[in-house]
């Protein structure tokens, strides 16, 4: 699974997982190469249980791998400890929840600013940036809004903002089309797709959802902790 | 700072556990300055005879325990007193319980003091109600306690009464020294003090003294005791100190308001623990999120301590409020609340907030933040 290293933003060299040990040892992730580019949205697919949201995590340093390494803009990352990881999560990658995950007690604007006040970025930029975000997913008009006040499509796209509004080079997504109708999950597929052609962001969307290959530059397959990329004529014939 | 914000509008979300949270902060701080005040209060009462009049140095009998459990001098000591390099005046303080019989026939316990003109050492420092103390001068007359005439049924200056079957009239009116036990004090002249009391005529229970001005009172005291050796020699401050000493040790008083105290203190920081901790619990996800979105640990530690802080301020201020209203509107209990016990009531409640969010924190930590990827 390679590709041009110029512009490979995120790697996974050798990267698989193992929980606990000994005879209770259960192999989530096979040892993988894969790469994501700048500027693509890569798909992951697989069943339930085969490690996808494994291969998510391991790649966005919320889970520290048992075997290879975490590549971010050409540094071994996944190898520091929990406050350097945070650190980069913050900096480096966007996250994209199946669940939203957003903070109920805070407006739209405050939880996508909550990245950036993270990072100690003063009050009046950080309200700048998060209402270009918001203006962005096309939510100018719901920055008062608490998340329970919003759709489900538009709790999403608050997220979307929230993963896009520190200029993480990777966005990582986990089933964000699993909660949502139809045509709302395409809103949020468009606005997933133009983050990576408008604003050059790796997009990596980890999905059971069909609909998502429509936004697909390349696309992977989990199998019992096995990736395999899949040929890219499928991808553009499921994407036409 | 840039946590307290979030801590705010989080702890907002949840307003019913937030208040309730507040309330134990509240009662806490409330419970601990109303305990602690009534002990100073109470204090400020067993040493009220110290502290309420104008001698810098005392000297009683050897076996003097405090005020009331002391014996007698010869009245000779007076003058050997007055006569002691350092020793500006020197005057005799004689004390003996009577009972005064009110008009109304009722009869309550009294704690005579004489005091011997031109100086009255011994007398109450505050005289109200237009009180000159040159009225002691006259037979028969007595100082009585301003805060406790309903004891004495309201009796208006020149009221006669009686102690000990004597004629007393109502000459006056002292304030700011009252007892801690069930008598009053009253003042009366020595040679009447005597007669109300039956006190010896060539015995005394104090002789108060002055220190000569630029002299050090320590000084004076330790040459009085160096030539009276079968007397006890005090300053001021160290006959409250003996007072106070003296009750604490032997009545349970201390300890029932010390550990009232240690408890409200206790009960605020165990609610808040509890209830923070429990707000974790709750918000698992959101802290995962956070720690997902790149919340390091210092992060989540200033997050949670900021929301132990909000209570902290809110909870203490409200709690500090409750307070003096009580203490205006309960003229009856004795409360004091010198500055050093509202610092030390605030900073016992912000150690116990800070440390309460401890539990929280640790939690917190241990949340993997994985959780954001599961349904």
């Amino acid at each position: 699974m390679h590709t041009s290293s110029s512009q490979v933003v995120l790697e996974g060299r050798g990267v698989g997982r193992v929980f606990g040990t000994g005879a209770l040892a259960v192999r989530a992730l096979h040892p993988t190469d894969i790469q994501v580019r700048r500027g693509e949205v890569l798909v992951v697919m697989g069943p339930s249980g085969s490690g996808k949201t494994t291969l998510l995590s391991l790649l966005g340093l919320v889970l520290s791998p048992t075997e290879g390494e975490v590549v971010l803009d050409g540094q071994v990352v996944s190898e520091g400890n929990p406050d350097a990881l945070a650190l980069l999560r913050r900096d480096r990658v966007g996250f994209v929840f199946q669940q939203f995950n957003l903070m109920p007690g805070l407006s739209a604007l405050d939880n996508v600013a909550l990245p950036l006040l993270l990072r100690g970025t003063p009050a009046r930029e950080r309200t700048a940036r998060a209402r270009e975000a918001l203006a962005r997913v096309g939510l100018s008009d719901r920055e008062a809004a608490k998340p329970r006040l919003l759709s489900g499509g538009q709790q999403q796209r608050v997220a979307i903002a929230r993963a896009l509004v520190t200029d993480a080079p990777v966005i990582l997504c986990d089933e964000p089309t699993a909660s949502l109708d139809g045509a709302t999950g395409r809103v949020v597929l468009n606005t997933l797709k133009a983050l990576a052609t408008d604003l050059g962001r790796a997009v990596v969307v980890v999905t059971h959802d069909e609909r998502v290959l429509s936004i697909a530059d390349r696309l992977v397959e989990v199998v019992d902790g096995r990736v395999h990329e899949k040929a890219s004529p499928v991808v553009r014939e499921v994407h036409a | 700072m840039r946590m307290l914000g979030l801590a705010l509008k989080m702890l907002l979300d949840a307003p019913s556990k937030s208040l309730g949270t507040l309330a134990g902060v509240v009662v806490s701080v409330f419970l601990m300055s109303q305990q602690l005040s009534i002990l100073l209060g109470i204090l400020g009462l067993v040493s009220a005879f110290a502290d309420g009049t104008d001698a810098d140095l005392w000297v009683a009998s050897a076996a003097t325990e405090n005020t009331e459990l002391t014996g007698s001098l010869p009245a000779t000591r007076v003058s050997e007193v007055a006569s002691t390099p350092g020793v500006a005046w020197a005057a005799p303080v004689i004390q003996g319980m009577s009972r005064i019989t009110r008009p109304d026939g009722v009869r309550e316990p009294v704690m005579v003091v004489g005091v011997e003109p031109p100086r009255y050492a011994g007398l109450a420092r505050t005289l109200v109600d237009g009180t000159r103390r040159e009225e002691l001068r006259g037979t028969a007359r007595v100082f009585l306690s301003w805060t406790a005439r309903p004891v004495f049924a309201f009796p208006p200056r020149g009221e006669r009464l009686e102690i000990d079957g004597k004629t007393a009239f109502v000459a006056g009116y002292f304030d700011k020294l009252d007892p801690h036990s069930s008598y009053s004090y009253v003042f009366a002249n020595l040679d009447d003090a005597r007669a109300y009391t039956g006190f010896p005529q060539d015995r005394v229970t104090f002789v108060a003294a002055g220190v000569a001005p630029g002299e050090d009172a320590i000084a004076v005291r330790q040459r009085l005791q160096a030539r009276l050796p079968d007397a006890l020699a005090v300053t001021r401050d160290e006959l409250s100190a003996m007072e106070v000493r003296h009750f604490l040790r032997r009545t349970p008083v201390g300890m029932v308001f010390g550990m009232g105290t240690m408890v409200a203190a206790f009960i605020g920081s165990v609610i808040v623990a509890i209830t923070l901790y429990s707000s974790v619990i709750d918000r698992l996800r959101d802290y995962g999120t956070l720690k997902a979105l790149g919340a390091t640990r210092r992060d989540l530690f200033r997050l949670l301590l900021a929301q132990a802080w909000l209570f902290f301020a809110v909870g203490c201020t409200v709690g500090l409020l409750a307070f003096f209203f009580v203490k205006a509107h309960a003229t009856q209990a004795p409360m004091l609340a010198p500055p050093w016990m509202l610092a030390s009531v605030v900073a016992a409640s912000f150690l116990s907030c800070t440390l309460a969010s401890l539990a929280a924190v640790r939690r917190a930590l241990a949340i993997d933040p994985a959780i954001v990827f599961r349904g």
